[in-house]
């Protein structure tokens, strides 16, 4: 009854192997997932290696923002800014290019750049907008992957990797010494200095510098730096000095440095140079250089030290072997209270005192004390007339007091010092003009003049010509009677005493400057000793002549006695024989050869009043006064002579009136003797003007 | 309880996937409209699983890397997907990083879920009703092309953010990775046969 019906269908796909069931579509996973990692794999790979930088501070530095970069390259980026765990410092950390890293040597240089703005540059004005970035510098070095840095406070002067050299200098002060101030070579800027940081002593001042190649080459031992700083004013013997340097350095101060000698061997690298402050103690600080095993001592100075300053030199017979390091007052407590003292510090330099190069500080100071207990004492001294700076002389004064050199412990050793002999060289030629001005030259050559005028006058007059012939008959009655020998000696002593001075006088005259007056003036001094040998003979002479007066009373009473006639006859043949007396050839001679010696001595004084007499030396005022002590001495006969001429007159006189007051020859031996005295006045009168004033002799009034 | 219904696969029958058209098992063409009948079978879900494992492994970079480069004034910042979500929250923009979180980070992810649930449901007991499972599958036809707003978001504005120095938006690598975990996932949607919802538990539940 059922119809046949279609069995069923079952459909049953052929069994496959799994593999066989898997679909192509697979594959899109697998390559998404290849994609991806390949993906991941390059970004890590590119990720880069991370650093370290330690910075004081990380003013404007942002994680993940910030980045770095190489010469301007951007080679990484900051990932994490964090502190040190004492907090102290910050750390910041960077994915950097592994290409940068893989040659980052440890001393690679961090700053961060930010805007700046300074006299000698504007740099990071792009960061005002784009932020801050840290820029890195270094010297490529391959296989060398630091990554633990420190950074820059600020941005470095010289970038490490530049080529030239860099030195350190050493100054007094910082004050004109800015951070990045170039450094000039013969005006062209070849470097720049870093800044400038304080010694650890505390006395000094370090400043790097970087001297850019080429011309680091012309560094040598025999460089040296000075300070060119805008304009400088030098005022000294030398003239006004005023230098100006170029515009920029008026702003930003700056160096300069030269070759001031030949021959400078290489420089080492530990080299240290010093700045000066100025290009003339630059040159000079060749014969001045600082050494290293200076040995400071201590002086103090009683007295006044103006003039003497930090820098002065310390000279041991006129060899600079030191300088004065600093200078200060200090308070010493003494039994009479304190008392203020001004102690320099000196700073030897031992090899200048002769010790060898390595000499201990210990060492140096031995030889300072046994060289004090030789007498080496300091003392100030002028280095030279005109300078007003003073310098601290070692010097050996050997009848010092007994001292010895001080050693105090902690306290430097302390030199004995003795006052210091400065020569008031100011005071001194103020007095030395005051006194040639004070000399009255003019009058004691007026009066020099009307002296000699006097003796010429007294010399020319005939009746002191005819006194002799009524005289001389007198005398050569007396000579007849006694015979006296010393009389006749007179005439030739007197014609070689005046021979003498007409040398003299001729020498003093051939002398045609002043130079030679001191020869002149010995020569003045040993005719001045004949003339004194003269007056002693004279002297010996009017000694006898009492002994003839009393022989011409023994005549004149004789002449009483006897007639008028036989005395007459007497006396003419006393006269004749006076009258050959003063014909001998001698004693005519006389007169000439005195106004000839007069008129040269006239002459050689008014060559001296002409000639530059007023350029005086003490040595020449001392051997003036020499001479002029030896005419004195001369001269202090003369009064004595003129007073004996003076007493034998009287007595001629006296006997001649006591004969006859009216007989003509009474009166011409009157008036002659008158002449004489008057003759004796006048030189005694001369006398003493030259006893008061002996130089006017020299210079006239 | 509802008497047990033949259903075409038990008759022989195989239909059109096209236009519906039934033929007898053994056909290879419809005779219709000519595309190729293509019995269903559990090995067309290893097409879903791939394109699902491929969305999913794209979508790793797709969060991890930036998805744009924003520039301005010098200043570059890159935003990942999740960045750029606790950035707008830390501006205070919860509304809109709410959206972006929704967007970009909840969508995929469900839809992920979604299409493994549906999948595992195919060869594994599951609770869910047929029906409620077909809805989800729809749900998930039907979201996947609005996925792609990210990416439409970054194309636009970094084709027309582009003023040089003052600012300027480039597409990150995140972006590219979003567009093809995007695609991977509609690919994997569409590769699923929802037909497989039914044959996997021929007793419908209650």
């Amino acid at each position: 009854m059922s119809e046949p019906k279609a069995s069923d269908m079952v459909i049953e796909g052929p069994r496959r192997s799994f593999w066989r069931n898997l679909s192509v579509v697979w594959l899109v996973p697998l390559l998404a997932l290849a994609v991806s990692l390949f993906v991941a794999w390059r970004s890590f790979a590119e990720r880069g290696q991370l650093i370290t930088i330690r910075f004081e501070n990380a003013a404007g530095i942002v994680a993940e923002d910030t980045t770095l970069r190489y010469r301007d390259v951007v080679v990484g980026v900051v990932e994490s800014v964090t502190f040190t765990s004492d907090l102290t410092s910050v750390l910041v950390r960077a994915r950097v290019d592994r290409n940068v890293t893989d040659s980052l040597p440890q001393d690679a240089a961090f700053w961060v750049v930010r805007p700046e703005v300074s006299t000698t540059r504007i740099t990071g004005l792009s960061t005002v907008l784009s932020g801050v970035y840290i820029q890195m510098s270094f010297e490529p070095q391959p296989g060398s992957s630091a990554t633990m840095f420190t950074g820059l406070d600020k941005t470095p002067l010289v970038e490490p990797g530049k080529a030239g050299t860099e030195i350190t200098l050493r100054a007094s002060t910082g004050s004109s010494l800015t951070a990045g101030a170039p450094i000039f070579h013969k005006g062209i800027e070849v470097g720049r200095i870093e800044e400038p940081r304080l010694l650890a002593s505390g006395d000094g001042v370090i400043v790097d510098a970087f001297i850019d190649a080429p011309h680091d080459k012309l560094l040598t031992s025999a460089t040296r730096f000075w300070q060119t700083s805008g304009i400088s004013v030098n005022i000294g013997t030398g003239g006004v000095n005023l230098s100006i340097g170029s515009l920029a350095s008026l702003v930003r101060g700056g160096l300069t440095f030269d070759t001031v000698f030949q021959g400078g061997a290489p420089i080492r690298p530990e080299d240290v140079f010093d700045l000066y402050k100025d290009e003339d103690s630059a040159r000079e600080s060749v014969f001045s250089d600082t050494v290293d095993n200076a040995v400071d001592l201590a002086v103090e100075f009683e007295e006044s030290v103006n003039g003497l300053s930090s820098g002065a030199q310390v000279t041991y017979k006129g060899v600079r072997v030191g300088t004065v390091s600093s200078l200060g007052a200090i308070i010493e407590e003494t039994p009479e209270g304190p008392t203020v003292k001004l102690r320099a510090t000196v700073s030897i330099d031992p090899q200048r005192l002769g010790l060898p190069e390595d000499t201990e500080p210990e060492g140096v100071i031995d030889f300072v004390e046994t060289a004090v207990e030789g007498g080496l004492r300091a003392r100030l001294a002028s280095p030279s007339i005109f300078s007003q700076s003073l310098v601290v002389e070692l010097a050996e004064v050997p009848d010092a007091e007994p001292a010895a050199l001080l050693r105090r412990g902690e306290d430097l050793p302390l030199i004995p010092t003795v006052p210091s002999d400065l020569p008031d060289v100011a005071a001194r030629a103020e007095g030395l003009l005051n006194r040639v001005d004070n000399l009255p030259i003019e009058e004691l050559l007026e009066q020099g003049i009307s002296t000699l005028a006097s003796i010429e006058t007294l010399a020319g007059d005939e009746k002191l010509r005819a006194a002799p012939d009524a005289f001389v008959s007198l005398m050569d009655d007396a000579r007849g009677l006694i015979g006296g020998e010393e009389t006749q000696k007179l005439p030739g002593e007197i014609n070689a005493a005046i021979a003498d001075l007409r040398s003299v006088v001729e020498r003093l005259v051939t002398a045609d400057a002043v130079g030679k007056l001191t020869a002149a003036l010995d020569a003045a001094g040993e005719a001045a000793e004949s003339v004194t040998g003269v007056a002693g003979d004279v002297g010996d002479a009017t000694a006898q002549l009492p002994q003839l007066v009393d022989d011409l009373r023994a005549l004149t009473a004789k002449a009483n006695s006897l007639e008028v006639e036989d005395f007459l006859a007497a006396a003419s043949a006393f006269l004749e024989g006076a009258d050959r007396l003063i014909d001998t050839p001698a004693a005519r001679a006389l007169p000439a050869s005195l106004t000839g010696a007069l008129d040269e001595a006239r002459e050689a004084l008014a060559e001296l009043r002409a000639g530059g007499v007023v350029e005086n030396t003490n040595q020449t005022l001392a051997s003036a006064r020499d001479a002029a002590a030896a005419v004195q001495e001369a001269a202090e006969s003369l009064p004595d002579l003129s007073a004996r001429i003076q007493r034998l007159v009287g007595e001629a006189e006296r006997v001649v009136t006591s004969y006859d007051s009216q007989s003509t020859f009474n009166r011409e031996t009157v008036s002659a003797l008158r002449e004489v005295r008057a003759a004796a006045e006048a030189l005694s009168k001369l006398a003493r003007a030259i006893e008061r004033n002996p130089n006017s002799l020299l210079f006239g009034r | 309880m509802n008497a047990p219904v033949v259903t075409a696969r038990q008759a022989g029958l195989i239909g059109c996937a096209q236009c519906g058209k039934v033929h007898r098992a053994g056909a290879v063409t419809c005779l219709r409209c000519g595309s190729d009948l293509r019995p269903r079978s559990a090995a067309r879900l290893q097409a879903v699983w791939a394109w699902l494992i491929a969305g999913l492994v794209v979508y790793v970079p797709a969060n991890v890397y930036p998805m744009l480069k924003t520039s301005s004034l010098g200043r570059t910042t890159e935003s990942t997907i999740l960045g750029g979500v606790v950035e707008l929250m830390h501006h205070g923009s919860y509304g809109i990083a709410g959206i972006v979180f929704f967007a970009s980070i909840i969508i995929p992810i469900a839809k992920f879920l979604a299409i493994m649930f549906l999948a595992l449901s195919v060869t594994r007991q599951v609770r869910m009703r047929h029906h409620n499972r077909h809805k989800l599958f729809h749900v998930v036809e039907f979201i996947g092309r609005w996925s792609m707003i990210d990416v439409f978001v970054v194309a636009i504005l970094a084709s027309l953010v582009q003023l040089n120095f003052a600012a300027s938006i480039a597409p990150g690598i995140a972006a590219v990775s979003f567009a093809l975990s995007v695609a991977f996932t509609m690919v994997s949607a569409l590769s699923f046969d929802e037909r497989l919802i039914w044959d996997a538990d021929p007793v419908p539940a209650e």
